[in-house]
């Protein structure tokens, strides 16, 4: 396994927003997690490279504790991709330069070397044409494929995704799903949190209910979208499908 | 009631040698406070934003003493109440070079921490979830962004301490107004000498501006 999270508590202040969370996310498994907002699920995301603290419990991310204070967080954060709803893309540097910075400053590649992958990472996002252009330039969808390119470029072991499509016209995001799904094909390890009940149906191996700070229950999205275990998951599935 | 001098410019003119004199002075004080002022700026601004609560309590300590005091008084006070403690005498524009540096420090950290602040925090968390650390993140995303965002109010502080040198003329520092005072006291010309004085601040400024117009152009396009 990659991932695995012990115990996982979370809180703001008073607020618990994740519950004894326990899960583990195997190689090359795609997990997706569901439920309604404010459930906890981009928490829950955020918990796994540590963007978040955790009040509680562990994670542990290919054998590194995220809660040991020795463990070295940007190495472990450079094996973890992150995609993000707003794509957090740096506005002030072109493409190319969003897909080299953290290989040339966290691994030492040289501009030549990182340029290079990066090409290819935007050849098979298809925006090689983008390379030296602003993000301003981009529509939501290009963003948002730059952005997974970005994080390609560290070569993580696996790759989180927070609500990828939410922020995009309707129109825009089946290109983004596309590549969430190529990538899907060539055994990233992916958990993605998402509203797309599609994609969870088509790519996932498992799909994630979450409600109220905890897992409701998880299951193979054939079982778990066809014959919910929950109450509370029929009664989400009823309202969005 | 006295009747008015008719207008004669040649006064003005014979005057230019020495108020370009103070100008040379006023432009020399104002370029070396406000680099140490920005410096000072810089260093104060991130440190309100430290989560060490010393740190930020000398910076807010700073921030607040010098905001809330006027650049005279604190001129007064480097010039002469700062010697008569210490035993030492600080050379005029020395202690005008400091007044302007510590009192735009003020300021001009207050425009570091706005700018710095108002960065999406989503920066940062693409940042650190690719593997930069807080120093690198910091540098290569955060800071190249809020620096062009500072740009717009540094001009304008850059322009309000060129200004606020005229008032160093009460420590006796032979800036552009303290020429001026000196040149009236010898002809009694004050429509003419003030006029001449006022041109050459409003000529070192819209200078200053044209500068800092372009600089904010070619970072714009980037």
């Amino acid at each position: 396994m990659i991932i695995q999270v012990r115990n996982l508590h979370k809180s703001f202040g008073s607020l618990e927003v994740l519950k004894e969370i326990n899960c583990t996310i195997e190689e090359r498994e795609v997990a997706c997690v569901i439920g309604p907002s404010g459930s906890g699920k981009s928490t829950f995301l955020r918990c796994l490279n540590l963007l978040e603290e955790i009040t509680r419990g562990n994670v542990i991310v290919n054998g590194n504790d995220l809660t040991d204070p020795q463990t070295d967080l940007n190495h472990v954060r450079t094996e973890v991709g992150m995609v993000f709803q707003q794509f957090n893309l740096f506005p002030h540097r072109t493409v190319m330069e969003n897909l080299t910075l953290a290989p040339m400053k966290v691994r030492k590649e040289s501009k030549e070397q990182a340029g290079e992958k990066a090409l290819q990472l935007l050849e098979k996002v298809g925006l090689q044409e983008k390379a030296d252009v602003y993000p301003d330039k981009l529509s939501g969808g290009q963003k948002q494929r730059v952005a997974i390119a970005r994080a390609l470029a560290m070569n993580p072991k696996v790759m989180l995704f927070d609500e990828p499509t939410s922020a995009l016209d309707p129109e825009l995001v089946g290109e983004v799903l596309a590549v969430m799904k190529d990538l899907a094909k060539e055994g990233m390890t992916m958990v993605v949190v998402t509203h797309e009940m599609g994609f969870a149906r088509e790519v996932a191996d498992r799909v994630i209910f979450m409600d109220q700070g905890k897992f409701v229950e998880e299951n193979t999205p054939a079982q778990l979208f066809t014959n919910p275990a929950h109450e509370r998951t029929r009664l989400f599935l009823n309202k969005i499908l | 009631m006295a009747q008015g001098l008719d207008i004669d410019w040649t006064y003005a003119i014979d005057a230019i040698p020495l108020l370009l004199e103070g100008a040379k002075l006023t432009v020399v004080i104002t370029f070396f406070g406000l680099i140490i002022g920005f410096v000072i700026g810089v260093l104060t601004g991130l440190a309100r934003g430290s989560d060490n609560k010393l740190i930020k309590g000398i910076a807010t300590g700073y921030v607040e003493v010098i905001r809330g005091t006027p650049i005279m008084v604190q001129a007064l006070y480097i010039y002469f109440a700062i010697p008569q403690l210490l035993g030492v005498d600080i050379p005029s524009l020395n202690a005008s070079i400091a007044a302007i540096a510590i009192n735009s420090g003020a300021y001009i950290a207050e425009v570091v921490r706005g700018s710095v602040q108002s960065i999406d925090r989503g920066q940062v968390e693409a940042g650190r979830s690719l593997g930069l650390s807080r120093i690198q993140t910091f540098y290569h995303v955060v800071w190249p962004q809020a620096f062009k965002r500072m740009i717009p109010p540094l001009g304008n502080q850059f322009i309000i301490s060129l200004k606020d040198t005229s008032l160093l003329a009460v420590i006796g520092v032979g800036e552009l107004t303290r020429q001026g005072q000196i040149a009236v006291a010898n002809n009694f010309r004050a429509f003419e000498i003030w006029t001449a004085v006022g041109v050459i601040y409003l000529a070192i400024t819209l200078s200053l501006t044209f500068v800092l117009r372009r600089m904010e152009r070619r970072l714009n396009v980037r």
